[in-house]
């Protein structure tokens, strides 16, 4: 399972502009052929996505940050099929998401939009939970299996939890994960967060987090995106950095992340830990990692440097 | 969602139709209604044209913007024109098949009408192009007042309206974000069997509504914590008065109603 | 200038969500409320401003009794709150009128309004937003709109219940800046937040557990106090943790709130050597 972005273009095109600029452009066009880009040729058109080009492995786990308005939400609205590329091609296992008949595919795609709760609707949580398989066709015995599962997935034991409760009866944290088992029991195989832990207080933040790790480590693949830096750098594998619609940086957190000046630039920051790591380097301390996302790492390796110089200057001085 | 598509979205520009009291544009518009109506002439129909566009270029409304915001609307205009065209049966018969007959009077009324209710629709444009749905509501207020001692309810009324106003950008928007995460969950809104449907219409629709209900209860906290106090003892910031340039607009208006009045009884 | 005495509510009768509370913030001081979902710290807040007023015990601002209805909007006007939710406490679809709206509740002649309006803009970085439509503007601008709103009340206190909290980090940092300069500037600020780094601006950090006041101290004292932090479910901010795990692992440091103190502490540390 591999899902690959090929040069993939979006564009919200404001329609009555369009249609008026088009008569001035066709006579200006008709003087001079060349003038006209490669793409971004209709200067009507206001691109939210441009020439994205990355291939998400099976298994992976890929962050997604940048800005409100950086092309976020375009972009991971592409990978279920929801938005079509207006150029270039998205490929579920060589399959165009764009082409008719498509929805099985756009399936494997489980998208977790930002504040999912906000969608709960059913008048019991199992029903809400069920809405998926149940649209998807499946029989009573395969719902009632998959919203077992997907319930214990995120931690809600179904022997313990009350199904039949009303969703809107839940504390927030809870009804989160239930949005969340309903994505899960599509039985998706690549998971897509839009800020899963946004608006959570620091504990159930935390939960939500090791949460999401577990099902990385059960095999599923995922993309996030968030603000945090100090998570992303903690769990992603690689990581793609959007601005004005462009991708401007791709790669491991380490590679990423040894940009800081001109993340800083576009208004983004770096994880907590590195920051210190950094200052620290530029004086000269010779910290082995390329990337530090937790403090614990970071003092392991200020404690054994320290000691080392320690050690040193103590035998020196005897 | 493409907000331009909003019938007479408010168009931000300095004019003096823009610095016309709202209350006497709105009463005014009501004076042209009235006159369209009365109009019984293609010259009569031609003086409201010609009035119209003047406004809108006194109103500096760019041609664009003014099409922009009647086009959605022109759907009523057509389905007027047809209801003419093949229910008024009178005059010469111009084309006969099965049930159809389109005759001399009904392909005359077609396009009068049409026109006069396009004529309509760019004038009811202008008021909401050039003036912000607040001055409106206000206005709409100030003209209800007298009738408060009916009880009418018009300061209530008008805040209605403003807060309905206020919200139905960022519901059309949480609508269509509610429709992403339950197409991403196979609803299927657009097919399927009438139970499907109307299981994926629930699943809109009520998360649209207990995002209205959520709303409104911390919308009621934030105007309470803001001394909101109902209509008595309120003040506004932009206090209408009515100056030079309404007078004139009145002026303009009592020509034009005394012109379509000669073209009804002259011509 | 704010007094808690036994300040004692509940929704349904029997559970307290307020219990007991007795507090006294002076004017001026910038006051941040910790505590985890469910605490309490909302409903404190929200008594601050007589949105919500005490069952048992008694809340005055100023001087005035919040359950008195005749210091109503003398209280609501000097206290004025800032909620979480960006889109739910703009009221007018402009921002002048936005602005405009408490002022106008008090009945204030309009060249005053105008006057307020223009000021309120200006003290929170909008100037010439004035005839934008609030619909337009990013969430972290939206907020602003909403402080400014309740500046043009002219109050003596701010309140700002998890305003943070639905913004991204660029739009909390222009937040935080303006709620500086306003502490800076004289205001009374009480803040409800889950962002240490905000909670580490204030002089004064309150921590509230199932209703009650637990911990009252200075952030240097109490979000450094990883133990108690942790208790209460909450964040321990990474200043904090880093010197904590530095000195477990035997590096004699002492800085444990600023990062750039610790920073230039471990540079030293090892310059010196």
């Amino acid at each position: 399972m591999q899902l690959v972005f090929s040069n993939v273009s979006y564009s919200y095109v404001n329609r009555n502009q369009a249609k008026a600029a088009k008569s001035r452009r066709k006579a200006k066009e008709a003087q001079n052929e060349t003038e006209v880009a490669a793409w971004g040729n209709n200067p009507d058109q206001m691109w939210a996505l441009r020439g994205a080009n990355f291939t998400l492995n099976k298994g992976e786990f890929l962050g997604i940050c940048g800005h409100t308005g950086s092309g976020k939400s375009t972009l991971i609205q592409h990978m279920n099929g929801l938005l079509h590329p207006t150029k270039g091609a998205v490929l579920l296992d060589g399959h165009n998401l764009a082409e008719k008949g498509s929805q099985e595919y756009c399936r494997k795609v489980g998208v977790v939009f930002q504040y999912p709760e906000h969608q709960l609707f059913a008048p019991t949580v199992y029903d809400d939970v069920a809405f998926g398989p149940r649209n998807m066709g499946l029989t009573d015995d395969e719902v009632n299996q998959r919203v077992k599962e997907s319930l214990a997935q995120v931690g809600l034991d179904p022997e313990t939890f009350n199904t039949d409760a009303s969703p809107f009866e839940l504390s927030g944290g809870q009804q989160r994960r239930v949005a969340f088992a309903g994505v899960l029991a599509m039985k998706p195989e690549i998971l897509v967060l839009d800020e899963p832990a946004a608006g959570l207080d620091p504990a159930s933040r935390a939960n939500f987090l090791n949460l999401i790790a577990d099902l990385h480590a059960s095999g599923l693949t995922v993309v996030m995106v968030s603000h945090s830096m100090d998570d992303l750098a903690r769990l992603c594998d690689r990581l793609l950095v959007l601005n004005k619609g462009r991708t401007i940086y791709q790669g491991t957190p380490a590679e990423v992340f040894s940009h800081p000046a001109e993340l800083k630039k576009i208004g983004l920051d770096i994880p907590a830990a590195q920051r210190v790591a950094n200052a620290l380097k530029a004086q000269g301390v010779a910290l082995p990692k390329e990337l530090y996302a937790t403090s614990t790492e970071l003092a392991q390796d200020i404690a054994t440097l320290y000691a080392a110089k320690h050690e040193e200057v103590e035998g020196g001085a005897r | 969602m493409d907000t331009n598509m909003i019938f007479g979205r408010y168009y931000a520009a300095d004019s003096p139709v823009h610095r016309m009291d709202a209350r006497v544009k709105l009463t005014l518009l009501l004076v042209f209604i009235a006159a369209a109506i009365f109009t019984q002439t293609p010259e009569g129909l031609v003086i409201l044209i010609a009035f119209t566009v003047a406004f809108y270029i006194f109103a500096r409304i760019p041609v664009r913007t003014a099409l922009s915001s009647v086009a959605p609307l022109l759907l009523i205009v057509l389905l007027t024109a047809f209801a003419n065209l093949f229910f008024v049966q009178q005059g010469a018969v111009y084309f006969h098949w099965a049930f159809i007959t389109i005759t001399e009077r009904g392909c005359y009324l077609a396009v009068f009408m049409g026109i006069r209710l396009t004529i309509l629709l760019f004038a009811a444009c202008l008021l909401t192009l050039t003036t912000t749905t607040l001055d409106i509501t206000d206005a709409f207020e100030t003209m209800l007042k007298p009738f408060t001692r009916i009880g009418v309810p018009a300061h209530e009324l008008s805040m209605i309206m403003g807060i309905a106003l206020r919200f139905l950008p960022q519901f059309a928007e949480e609508l269509a974000y509610t429709r992403n995460a339950q197409t991403s969950r196979g609803a299927r809104l657009s097919e399927g069997s009438l139970k499907e449907r109307v299981a994926a219409l629930k699943a809109l629709i009520i998360p649209l509504f207990t995002s209205v209900f959520r709303h409104a209860e911390t919308l009621a906290g934030a105007m309470d914590a803001r001394c909101y106090h109902g209509g008595p003892g309120r003040t506004r910031l932009n206090t209408p008065k009515v100056q030079a340039r309404d007078f004139v607009a009145m002026a303009i208006m009592a020509v034009l109603v005394a012109a379509v009045v000669a073209t009804n009884i002259l011509l | 200038m704010i007094e808690f005495n036994e300040a004692g509510f509940t929704y349904d009768g029997s559970h307290f969500v307020l219990d007991d509370v007795t507090l006294s913030v002076p004017k001026g001081q910038f006051l941040c409320i910790l505590g985890s979902n469910g605490s309490g710290k909302s409903t404190l807040a929200k008594h601050i401003n007589a949105l919500l007023t005490p069952d048992r015990g008694t809340v005055s601002v100023m001087g005035n009794d919040t359950s008195n209805p005749e210091a109503l909007f003398l209280v609501r006007s000097n206290a004025g709150m800032v909620f979480q939710n960006p889109d739910d406490q703009l009221v007018a679809t402009i921002v002048e009128n936005d602005v405009a709206f408490g002022p106008e509740n008090l009945g204030l002649p309009a060249d005053e309004l105008r006057k307020r309006v223009t000021e309120a803009l200006a003290t929170v970085g909008l100037q010439g937003y004035e005839a934008r439509e609030t619909n337009a503007l990013s969430g972290g601008q939206k907020q602003r709109v909403a402080i400014a709103g309740v500046l043009a009340m002219r109050p003596q206190i701010l309140i700002l219940d998890e305003a943070s909290a639905m913004i991204d980090p660029r739009g909390r940092a222009g937040l935080i800046r303006v709620v500086k300069e306003l502490h800076e500037a004289g205001l009374t600020i009480i803040m409800v937040t889950h962002f240490m780094e905000e909670a580490a601006l204030a002089d004064r950090v309150i921590l509230m557990k199932e209703g009650h006041i637990v911990a009252d101290g200075e952030p240097a004292d109490i979000l450094t106090n990883a133990q108690l932090m942790t208790s209460m479910n909450l964040e321990v901010p990474f200043t904090t943790q880093l010197a904590a795990d530095l000195q477990n692992a035997g590096v004699p440091v002492t800085s444990n709130l600023s990062e750039t103190d610790l920073q230039e502490e471990l540079c030293n540390l090892f310059s010196a050597m």
